[in-house]
């Protein structure tokens, strides 16, 4: 319930900001936040115990990010599917609280979804742009989600302080405090 | 014991879960159309879609049209002083165009004219209460022209030289009372002479001394083109002067006609002079005449 209750959020969020977005300036048009990596850290870095409902929520998000955007289906899934375990697996090295930390880390998760997209493209022989202009995507793509992601990443907690079960449980979640 | 066997179950979840996505990129990269699943997705969630673009849409353009404005004067000013520029320009181009056009016209007199023209400039046109050009003047003086020279252009004639001073001659107009040229028309053979009526309103002029019209074949209709007949070495024999407006058949011994003149002297802008009235028509032209032997010997 949890994780769908993130997927169905994120989804609404991607789809609120594919409308915005027109609106932007030129120069920003390119800056688009990666929410769907956001979403899909997220999930890896607060999973309880198991790891793979969180995966499933992020392939699942993936899923929708691909038919939203016209990407190739399964394409986003396997990349938020990856950043999700990427998340897991820093979990316990780091402790993201703070808003300079959650913006860093935002920033990096953008970083890490990007890389694993451009592999899975190159794996999967997608065609790609020059690599100056994967990079720039890649560098503004980045920027945009270290500076949306305290935001995003303060939705969440609220969402899971919802679900918590305790009153420690559910500081814990505000704080950012991974269970 | 548990633990770790839960843990095994969960990767080896992962795993699996990881490899759908992998497995669904491969199929539809290797389909390139979206599969039916992903039709059916697209169904149900194109609604949300929809009113979310709608709604950010309509406060969008609520923003656009009505708030950030901030920009709009200065582009105002810079849009109506560009304007104003393009407005000029065309102008001008016109202008040009419209002198180009009386050149050609010009050139085109002066191929067909087998007499010594030379082209002028209209740099002056004095007109009548009702806006009618009185007589012209044009940018050819003393060395140049002399009166009583035939003032031609592309349509038709124009009138003649009037009065020489300086740098400058004035054209008396064919619809001036004073302006008299031979004409004939074509189609009965009739001759006459075109005067003007020198009517403030209109450029008409009459043909006089036409004759009777007991004569079947000589009975003019409205609409009858007029031409020069090139009597009186003046004008070249067949330039349009204009056609038949209105007949009077109330004359005893002649008919006399209103001729509307074919040139619209408002928007003449260069005219052509003739300076020499045309050569005589060679006489022998069309006699046939046998080659004589040169030298006493003829060629093989």
């Amino acid at each position: 319930m949890r994780t769908a209750t993130f997927v169905l959020v994120a989804y609404l969020m991607c789809v609120v900001v594919a409308s915005v977005w027109r609106f932007m300036p030129d120069a920003a048009r390119d800056a688009v936040p990666d929410l769907g990596a956001l979403t899909a850290a997220y999930l890896g870095l607060t999973a309880r115990r198991a790891l793979a409902p969180a995966v499933a929520g992020s392939i699942v998000l993936g899923y929708l990010i691909d038919l939203i955007s016209g990407a190739p289906p399964g394409l986003i899934a396997l990349v938020l599917g990856l950043t999700g375990v990427v998340a897991r697996a820093v979990q316990q090295r780091i402790y993201v609280r703070g808003w300079a930390m959650t913006a860093v880390f935002s920033g990096f998760v953008a970083l890490i979804a990007a890389a694993l997209q451009l592999i899975v493209r190159a794996a999967y022989g997608v065609p790609r742009g020059s690599w100056s202009v994967e990079l720039h995507g890649l560098a503004v793509v980045a920027i945009a989600t270290a500076i949306v992601g305290p935001a995003v990443w303060r939705i969440f907690r609220r969402i899971d302080a919802g679900f918590a079960r305790t009153h420690r449980e559910r500081d814990a979640a505000l704080e950012g405090i991974a269970p | 014991m548990i633990t770790l066997r839960r843990r095994l179950v969960d990767w080896s979840l992962t795993g699996l879960l990881i490899l759908l996505p992998a497995l669904v990129l491969r199929a539809s990269l290797d389909r390139g159309t979206p599969s039916g699943l992903d039709k059916a997705l697209l169904r149900i969630t194109a609604p949300l879609e929809a009113g979310v673009s709608w709604l950010v849409e309509g406060v969008g353009g609520m923003w656009e049209r009505y708030v950030a404005l901030v920009d709009v004067e200065s582009e105002n000013r810079e849009l109506r002083a560009d304007n104003d520029k393009l407005r000029k320009q065309l102008a001008a181009m016109t202008r040009r165009a419209f002198d180009a056009a009386a050149l050609e016209d010009l050139a085109t007199v002066k191929r067909q004219t087998p007499a010594d023209t030379v082209g002028a400039r209209v740099i002056g046109a004095p007109l009548s209460p009702q806006f009618r050009v009185l007589r012209l003047r044009i940018d050819r003086g003393e060395h140049e022209v002399a009166p009583g020279m035939p003032v031609v252009v592309g349509d038709g004639p124009i009138g003649r030289i009037d009065k020489v001073y300086g740098d400058y001659a004035d054209v008396t107009l064919i619809s001036d009372p004073a302006s008299a040229i031979e004409v004939v028309i074509p189609k009965t053979g009739g001759r006459g002479m075109l005067r003007g009526l020198g009517r403030p309103d209109s450029y008409a002029c009459t043909i006089e001394w036409l004759e009777r019209e007991s004569r079947p074949e000589a009975k003019v209709e409205v609409g009858m083109e007029v031409v020069t007949s090139g009597l009186g070495a003046s004008f070249p024999p067949g330039l349009v002067v204009g056609k038949i407006s209105k007949v009077s058949r109330d004359d005893g011994m002649f008919q006399r006609a209103e001729v509307e003149p074919a040139v619209d002297v408002s928007r003449v802008r260069a005219v052509e002079v003739l300076l020499a009235p045309p050569p005589p028509p060679d006489p022998d032209a069309k006699q046939k005449r046998k080659s004589e032997p040169a030298f006493g010997t003829r060629p093989l």
